[in-house]
């Protein structure tokens, strides 16, 4: 993963609280802190276009910056975006000082490629169940995004964390039993009327016995 | 259509529109969603009527998620009745929406189809409301700064 160069500068005590915030949104700068590797946490602002040009890389809102603020550089990763509820601008950001060497965790997207044709043809539908999947690496192998292959899927197959294949040195510590897609038949389909009728069956089975024996 | 099944307090006091939404306010569950752009309160009905209006456009497939629920009683004197003689009756719920609220969400069709069934549940809405998608599916990440 590519680091993206960004300039901060620090806000002294007069340029933070919410007033002073608002001002160097107006200005257009946003407000932003930087913490980690136990320093001191430092309040920062940053240029609104160099910050919204960094996040426009492919790795999106988990981009590895090289942070020069008074004159030091930090690699930093931004750990918490606060979007405005509506325009979704960026209101502030908080960085994390990261080692190169370091084991850190992100929040990466999931997104499903290839066409499920075998659940399609059948009338059934794809359901996405996780869309971001927590992992840990090192900064540099952090991925862009997890892909999830939908081709040769099946009605009623499940694909779980434990089966989605990750890029070398990254790990997650979800639970690998927990459903990432999940393949269902709409209802009134050939599919649906099938697997509704094993249920069915299946149900009626232990409730027969009883009633015989009275 | 959407209603308490027990509240603690029969009537409430009107309360205030200000001020932008303080949750949900991003898609969760589903790929797209409506989103309140102004402050308002949504009736159990409208609720209902647009939840109608987008599964009827859909047919069939897909999966639509209701956001916000009326928890608010709102009373109403009858007609002709002289002023006084204490609070009203409880006449319908209403669901308080503040700007940046997602109402609907929906999955499992694709985006012209959810577009289209969206836009006809946003004209049984007394508020404006556009329709978004979750970033990530379809159209660029979301990187507004």
């Amino acid at each position: 993963m590519a680091e993206i160069p960004l300039v901060a500068e620090v806000r002294d005590e007069r340029e933070q609280g919410s007033a002073a915030s608002r001002r160097l949104r107006a200005a257009g700068r946003v407000p932003g802190v930087l913490y980690g590797h136990g320093t001191d946490p430092v309040a920062l602002s940053i240029d609104a276009r160099a910050l919204r040009a960094g996040l426009s890389s492919s790795a999106g809102e988990h981009a590895l910056f090289q942070l020069e603020v008074g004159g030091a550089r930090h690699l930093a990763i931004p750990r918490s975006l606060q979007r405005h509820p509506v325009r979704r601008t960026v209101s502030h950001v908080d960085f994390q000082v990261v080692g190169r060497d370091e084991v850190v965790s992100a929040d990466v997207p999931v997104h499903l490629v290839g066409e499920a044709t075998a659940v399609s043809r059948a009338g059934g539908a794809v359901e996405q169940e996780l869309t971001s999947l927590s992992v840990k690496a090192r900064p540099a192998d952090l991925p862009d995004v997890i892909e999830v292959d939908l081709s040769g899927l099946e009605i009623g197959t499940t694909i779980r964390v434990g089966d989605v294949a990750l890029p070398a040195g990254v790990e997650t510590e979800v639970d690998p039993d927990l459903p990432v897609v999940v393949t269902v038949a709409q209802r009134g389909t050939a599919a649906a009327q099938a697997s509704e009728e094993a249920e069915g069956g299946a149900a009626g089975e232990p409730g027969g016995e009883p009633a015989a024996g009275s | 259509m959407l209603m308490p099944r027990k509240v603690k307090h029969r009537k409430q006091h009107r309360g205030r529109l200000t001020g932008a939404a303080k949750g949900g306010e991003s898609i969760d569950f589903g790929d797209f969603g409506i989103q309140a752009l102004e402050p308002g309160w949504l009736t159990a009905r409208q609720i209902e009527a647009a939840r109608i209006a987008m599964t009827r456009y859909i047919r069939r497939g897909g999966k639509v998620w209701i956001r916000v629920f009326p928890h608010k009683p709102v009373t109403q004197k009858p007609a002709e009745t002289r002023m006084g003689s204490g609070k009203g009756n409880p006449e319908r719920w209403v669901a308080v929406v503040r700007p940046g609220k997602i109402l609907f969400e929906l999955a499992g069709v694709d985006e012209t189809l959810a577009r289209g069934a969206m836009e006809r549940a946003i004209q049984k809405l007394p508020i404006k409301a556009r329709f978004v998608v979750r970033p990530g599916v379809g159209a660029e990440p979301e990187v507004l700064v």
